[in-house]
């Protein structure tokens, strides 16, 4: 049942963040005293003041959802090499539980070679191949936290997933796609749209849902809205000094049934789905680890 | 306006001819034959027919074919051992483990050991997220010989509205994955998808993967639309005589032949390319395997 009303409900991101980091902290209060403290290593190289906000962001929340964190800076001239190597001590480390690559790099560091580097237990980003594979095949472990946080936002309404349509504009691998992905495993029937489709407004007015997520401030604009609709705006824009969405907030408004504002929609869940992965990590290590210890036992 | 009909049987035989070009100079200018084992576990008797077709088609093009005939009883650890001698094995470029497996053996972790590189069906988890990120990886056969036909009979297929119906790992989710690389506006349809006639009706090209006897019929789909047909469906057919049946796709084609621009029958549309796909996977990753020949 799509929502009925003259304005448009207010999606409130922090306090879903603040749930979601609430089950995080009691996860992470039980491996704790079962000896296994998640912890999380964060990996920033060169300048560093475009990541800072987003680390302190991560360090902040980390800290309420009862997860250690890191924080490591590299300098500039930091090779490819290096940096693979400095993954690989990071992987073998038993008290490290998750690995966050801060971006942007440096542009002579690859990021695609660096994500694989990760180990995919430790890939609390979600952008390892296995990862994203695993994704594909509905077997949802580690998710990229900005597609999960969408969904997760999605899963609070009072719609039902299952037939639903929905929409998605953008097709990047970390983000449209990977939600197109874990709706279609949750039984919506789901469309990509992107810059090569002919009309977007076509396939977003016939939505019950709509994801935006390319980065262009003010394209989804109220008309391409069916009344009553979700619109979950993933675009983080800066426009005359203030953060906007991808979505015209205020024609939308008067015409979804329900829509994230930007600042204060996706961001906030995606850091707390970070927390949720370091912790589903960490299980998932000790689950590993225990039954590594018992084949040899055994064996 | 009667559908053109994509010949599926003549365009993998130019694939499979152009695949044996290239093993041909490869041979020649480096020495290096590509190698492809197919690992069969058990009698399932259509499984017997697939293998042996594979290794027909394999040695056609000139590669080197290897089969491992296992019994049914054969314990995971044996089945596990074989393929990392054959991860190992520098002859070998492709490895193909015929499913279904028997019900012992778990086949997702047997999918998984073997070499992501050496994985030419394209089941590896690894070579479903590279696809999904657009990285170089290994395609499933199906899907891969789907694209090959509508680029054949499409030239560019930017901007066009395409619609898979199924969200198979082998079929329907690697398909939406490439149209998506190939720029159109894709629709994955399913089960639990309402109006499915509505969705299929906006699409220019429409792909069936559901494994349901002619289940689309021709007022779903939009004039001049192509339709790949990749369903194959045996049923009754009581005109041939008692007992006797045939091999129908999930598309009416009767009906369909009428609305559609262009359609692949079945049989003889989506099945040949198949295998084709896998020889050309396999020289593709022989080519990988041997950086000094990515002329060929």
């Amino acid at each position: 049942m799509l929502r009925d009303v003259t304005r448009a409900a207010m999606i409130d991101g922090k306090a879903i963040a603040a749930r979601l980091r609430a089950e995080a902290a009691n996860d992470a209060a039980r491996l704790a005293e079962e000896g296994w403290q998640p912890r999380l290593v964060s990996v920033s190289v060169g300048d560093t003041a475009a990541a800072d906000l987003y680390v302190r962001n991560q360090q902040k929340s980390a800290e309420s959802a009862g997860v250690a964190f890191e924080a490591r800076s590299y300098p500039h001239e930091t090779s490819p090499y290096q940096l693979i190597g400095i993954l690989q001590g990071l992987n073998a480390d038993p008290r490290v539980h998750g690995i966050i690559i801060q971006r942007p790099l440096p542009a002579h560091i690859p990021v695609k070679a660096l994500q694989k580097a990760v180990h995919p237990l430790k890939d609390v980003e979600g952008m390892h191949p296995a990862s994203i594979g695993n994704i594909v095949y509905n077997d949802l472990a580690l998710g990229p936290c900005t597609a999960v946080a969408a969904v997760e936002i999605m899963k609070t309404l009072p719609l039902k997933i299952e037939g639903l349509d929905v929409t998605i504009i953008g097709h990047s691998e970390i983000v449209g796609k990977p939600i197109a992905f874990l709706l279609m495993g949750l039984g919506a029937t789901v469309t990509v749209c992107h810059h090569m489709t002919r009309s977007v407004a076509v396939h977003s007015r016939a939505a019950d849902a709509v994801f935006v997520a390319v980065g262009k401030p003010g394209l989804v604009t109220g008309e391409m809205i069916k009344p009553g609709a979700a619109l979950i705006d993933i675009g983080i824009n800066r426009v005359d000094g203030k953060t906007v969405g991808d979505a015209d907030f205020d024609s939308c408004a008067r015409v979804a049934g329900w829509i994230t504002p930007v600042p204060g929609g996706v961001g906030p869940v995606t850091v707390a789905v970070l927390m949720q992965n370091a912790v589903l990590a960490t299980r998932m290590q000790k689950e590993h680890y225990q039954q590594s210890f018992a084949s040899t036992n055994n064996g | 306006m009667t559908a053109s009909i994509i010949d599926g049987k003549a365009f993998a035989a130019s694939v499979r001819e152009d695949v044996a070009a290239r093993v041909g100079q490869l041979k020649k200018s480096t020495g290096i034959t590509p190698g492809l084992a197919v690992v069969l576990v058990g009698e399932d008797p259509a499984s017997q027919v697939y293998v042996r077709s594979k290794g027909k088609q394999t040695v056609e093009v000139g590669m080197n074919s290897y089969e491992h005939k296992l019994g049914a009883d054969i314990s995971e650890a044996d089945l596990l051992a074989l393929i990392e001698s054959l991860n190992d094995d520098p002859a070998v470029h492709g490895i193909l483990v015929q499913l279904p497996l028997p019900k012992h053996l778990n086949e997702d972790l047997v999918i998984n050991a073997i070499n992501p590189a050496k994985d030419v069906d394209g089941f590896h988890l690894s070579n479903v997220g590279l696809l999904g990120t657009g990285q170089d990886s290994m395609v499933p056969c199906t899907p891969l010989g789907c694209l090959m036909m509508l680029r054949d009979h499409h030239g560019s297929l930017s901007g066009m509205e395409a619609v898979v119906i199924g969200r198979s790992n082998i079929v329907g989710k690697p398909m939406a994955q490439l149209l998506l690389g190939d720029s159109c506006t894709v629709t994955i349809a399913h089960s639990r998808t309402k109006n499915l006639a509505d969705v299929v009706r906006r699409a220019d090209i429409v792909v069936a993967a559901v494994g349901r006897p002619e289940m689309i019929k021709g007022d779903w789909i939009k004039p001049g639309a192509t339709v790949i047909d990749v369903g194959i469906n045996r049923i009754a057919a009581p005109e041939k005589g008692e007992g006797k049946t045939r091999l129908v796709g999930d598309v009416d084609f009767a009906s369909a032949a009428k609305v559609a621009g262009a359609i692949t029958p079945v049989p003889g549309g989506v099945g040949p390319m198949t295998i084709a796909c896998l020889l050309s996977n396999t020289l593709t990753a022989c080519c990988r395997a041997n950086p000094e020949t990515s002329a060929a």
